[in-house]
């Protein structure tokens, strides 16, 4: 994977705000009303504009702005995982499946919660319920469950995931980038919902790693640079209540990044980055676990980049676990410099103090400057794009200080 | 004025969320007779709030200022119409509602789409709830400027002096408006934009000498300083001539501030509390050495915010004269997440240690009232007492 041999290179964490076309291509398409090859051709000519886009915004490393997962509607923080219950089989829709509690963990003695019941959301309540409260597609408009795994978690999405890969190696060519990334769930970020099929949470969440190993390869295969989208590590902790004790939720954790490990055996760790963040929705946050407690997770994933949130202001004091904690020779961090989390646009200024904050802890050549999370959906595609022409003018400012 | 002497003091712009019977009966225009029992109480509340959220410098929420909705971001200076005379409402000019005052806006031409979906947000908030700012859409000066709000001020000033004889802070502010500020709406009455600004100026004195007389900080509220510049002169670039206008505006403020003892004066500048990109924002460096011009003790200033953030490093360059106080945003309206306190005492830290100790109370950018969630806005009210907390044990450690 490239890295910032010469100067600060930059990348994001994967969505990008879809055209009004493609919205109303997936809309048609969710509703079956799509014609298979206008589909197909419209968002072939999507992904190949919001390359060329990211480019001339000067993003180095690219990608297809998640064009391939459906979002049907302006404002959407579910694509990120949604897409993949179309691409496996063993899950159903829970309208029609009567509400379970989740399994209890066979590890440790605590299991996952609904989102109602999240301990942010509890404290909160009457911001979350508050339709005006500035959530837009957020919080109170989210689906209250998650899909239901009813029989055998099995991959099927192969020729989605094919599509998705040459429409975006069309267009890096075409654009003349030379690295492109591609983001896919982790096994536990979409094996969290209910489970009716298997014994264990544990036994849930390694099918799920089994099964959605074959999209990881069909990415690495072709070339690209494979990321690993896994907000359910931290995200987690806020979906126990009451609030478990740390050393409970690292048992309850260390399974999942094993499943993790086990669905990326062999692959090749150079083409691989994880993304955690904390939840993209804009509440207060207020029961984020600190990066503090689960760095040692993080950095135990077979992969050489770690891309983290650093630019919101519950995490931005965060940089600080880096000078506590070293990071493994070869390996790079991918912070936050930018946010969703904020209608206002940051200084560049502010982006390259940001950068060089962490070039001066891990060294220049070991940090890739990024977003948060995804910017498509969670706020204004003008803000979004005016965000990443700010990361890019940010890395040039802080280039221009650590080569000089 | 009060300092951070012995630990850092905790103070806030001004806003405070309004309780819902408050706010409807501003919406319900009550009678002054009907109102002042409910504000009254509800002053005497929310200064005991303050408090027990380690709020040091505090202040009446506004509540004297009508807001008629939770989300409402111009009662700060839509309240002061009612106390000025010399302003008629023009159909022709509420037509162009917002869009009158923001002519000149190069962020507003670059962020058309977003703007537009948010007047359309904003828009449909205001036919709801009678949003305030709407309310000043069309008016015009079209005779003298005076000042009638002589009721209206003791009422504000006795309900704070009443709630903190019974909740004790170690100071007392309220806000007023500021000239540059007042000068935004159109006028047809004066020949210059030079006399209709320091007409203004003379009115709006009164009010300063009776929040002064009462006994509190006066703090001039004048984001109109910066704001303006995006509004007004961006379009052209042309930093030259905005600096003709603020110092102008600078001088008109410091003749309504004549014998006001410079220490019971702070001054706060923000950039407009709305949502936006804010990426016209002028930069501090091209304003600060006027921001200082204006006679105050006390400068309240955003840099809680990701536009201006890096900003606290203008200190290194410019000295703070002896003295006086920077009074920095360590906490923002913009975002609904919560500041870590951690990152409250970075920020508090990175200042202290420019301008020193003594010379920083830690503050929001802006009033929270209106602008967040009311949750979040004591969330965030929390997290700058614990961050000064955490700051103060390092700096005095």
């Amino acid at each position: 994977m490239k890295r910032s041999d010469q100067r600060i290179i930059t990348t994001h964490v994967g969505s990008l705000s879809r055209p009004s076309e493609l919205l109303t291509l997936n809309a048609a398409r969710s509703s079956g009303t799509a014609d298979v090859t206008a589909y197909d051709k419209g968002l072939a000519a999507a992904v190949t504009e919001v390359v060329m886009k990211q480019h001339e915004v000067g993003i180095d490393i690219a990608n297809d702005g998640e064009f391939g997962k459906p979002m049907s509607a302006a404002y959407d923080y579910g694509a990120w995982w949604n897409y993949a219950f179309e691409r496996l089989e063993g899950f159903a829709s829970p309208e029609s499946i009567p509400e379970t509690e989740h399994k209890k963990s066979s590890v440790a003695d605590l299991s996952l919660t609904t989102f109602a019941r999240r301990r942010d959301w509890q404290q909160f309540s009457e911001f979350y319920h508050d339709p005006t409260s500035g959530l837009a597609g957020s919080a109170p408009a989210r689906r209250q469950r998650r899909p239901v795994c009813v029989g055998p978690v099995r991959y099927k999405g192969h020729a989605q995931t094919k599509a998705d890969i040459d429409h975006l190696k069309t267009a890096l060519a075409q654009a003349g980038i030379e690295e492109g990334f591609m983001t896919s769930v982790a096994p536990a970020s979409f094996a969290r919902g209910e489970d009716l099929h298997y014994k264990t949470e544990e036994d849930f969440v390694a099918a799920a790693a089994d099964a959605i190993r074959d999209e990881y390869k069909a990415i690495i295969d072709a070339g690209l640079v494979l990321q690993i989208d896994d907000p359910s590590l931290p995200d987690n902790w806020d979906m126990i209540y009451p609030e478990p004790s740390l050393e409970e939720f690292k048992k309850f954790s260390r399974v999942r990044i094993e499943a993790l490990n086990y669905a990326l055996r062999g692959l090749p760790e150079d083409r691989i980055r994880y993304h955690i963040c904390w939840g993209s929705w804009h509440g207060p946050h207020t029961t984020d676990i600190p990066l503090a407690d689960i760095i040692d997770l993080v950095l135990a994933v077979r992969a050489q980049a770690y891309s983290v949130e650093a630019a919101n202001v519950r995490h931005e004091h965060e940089w600080r676990v880096w000078q506590e904690t070293k990071l493994p020779e070869g390996k790079i961090v991918v912070p936050g410099v930018v946010s969703h989390a904020t209608n206002v646009v940051e200084h560049p200024r502010l982006v390259a103090d940001r950068i060089i904050r962490f070039a001066k802890i891990v060294g220049r050549e070991n940090v890739i400057a990024s977003t948060d999370c995804g910017l498509g959906g969670r706020i204004h595609p003008q803000i979004a794009w005016a965000k990443l022409a700010a990361l890019a003018e940010g890395a040039k400012l802080a280039s221009h200080e650590l080569w000089q | 004025m009060k300092r951070s002497t012995h630990r850092i003091l905790t103070t806030h712009v001004g806003s405070l969320p309004r309780p819902d019977d408050l706010m409807a009966l501003y919406a319900a225009n009550a009678s002054d007779e009907k109102l002042q029992p409910r504000l009254r109480a509800a002053v005497g509340d929310i200064v005991r709030q303050q408090a027990e959220s380690g709020i040091d410098v505090v202040n009446d929420g506004e509540y004297g200022k009508a807001m008629r909705s939770s989300m409402d971001f111009g009662a700060w200076w839509s309240y002061v119409y009612p106390r000025l005379a010399g302003y008629e409402l023009s159909e022709e000019q509420a037509k162009k509602g917002r869009g009158a005052w923001t002519f000149g806006s190069k962020e507003r031409k670059e962020f058309a789409e977003f703007y537009a979906d948010e007047a359309s947000a904003a828009a449909s908030a205001a036919r709801q709830s009678g949003s305030s700012t709407a309310q000043l859409y069309g008016l015009t000066c079209t005779g003298p400027v005076k000042y009638v709000g002589h009721v209206a001020i003791k009422r504000d000033t006795e309900n704070l002096a009443a709630a903190v004889r019974i909740t004790r802070a170690e100071d007392t502010f309220m806000t007023a408006v500021s000239p540059a500020t007042l000068q935004i709406l159109p006028n047809v009455y004066y020949k210059s934009a030079e006399d209709y600004t320091w007409a203004l100026a003379e009115a709006i004195r009164e009010e300063y000498h009776a929040i002064v007389d009462a006994g509190f900080i006066l703090q001039i509220d004048d984001p109109a300083l910066v704001d303006i510049y995006d509004w007004w002169f961006s379009m052209n670039d042309d930093i030259a001539g905005y600096r003709k206008w603020a110092a102008f505006q600078v001088q008109a403020l410091n003749h309504a501030l004549e014998g006001i003892p410079e220490d019971r004066v702070r001054f706060h500048i923000c950039w407009g509390s709305w949502h936006g990109p804010h990426k016209g924002d002028v930069e501090l460096k091209d304003v600060v050495d006027l921001l200082l011009k204006v006679m105050a003790q006390g400068y309240s200033v955003e840099a809680g915010n990701v536009r201006h953030e890096h900003e606290w490093k203008i200190w290194q360059n410019t000295k703070l004269p002896d003295g006086k106080l920077v009074i920095p945003g360590v906490v923002s309206h913009a975002t609904n997440v919560l500041e870590h306190p951690e990152l409250v005492a970075d920020r508090i830290v990175r200042f202290a240690k420019v301008v020193g100790r003594e010379n920083v109370i830690a503050s929001t950018d802006c009033g929270l009232g209106g602008r967040v969630h009311p949750q979040i806005a004591w969330a965030k009210l929390g997290a700058l007492a614990e961050g000064a907390r955490l700051a103060t044990k390092q700096l005095w450690a």
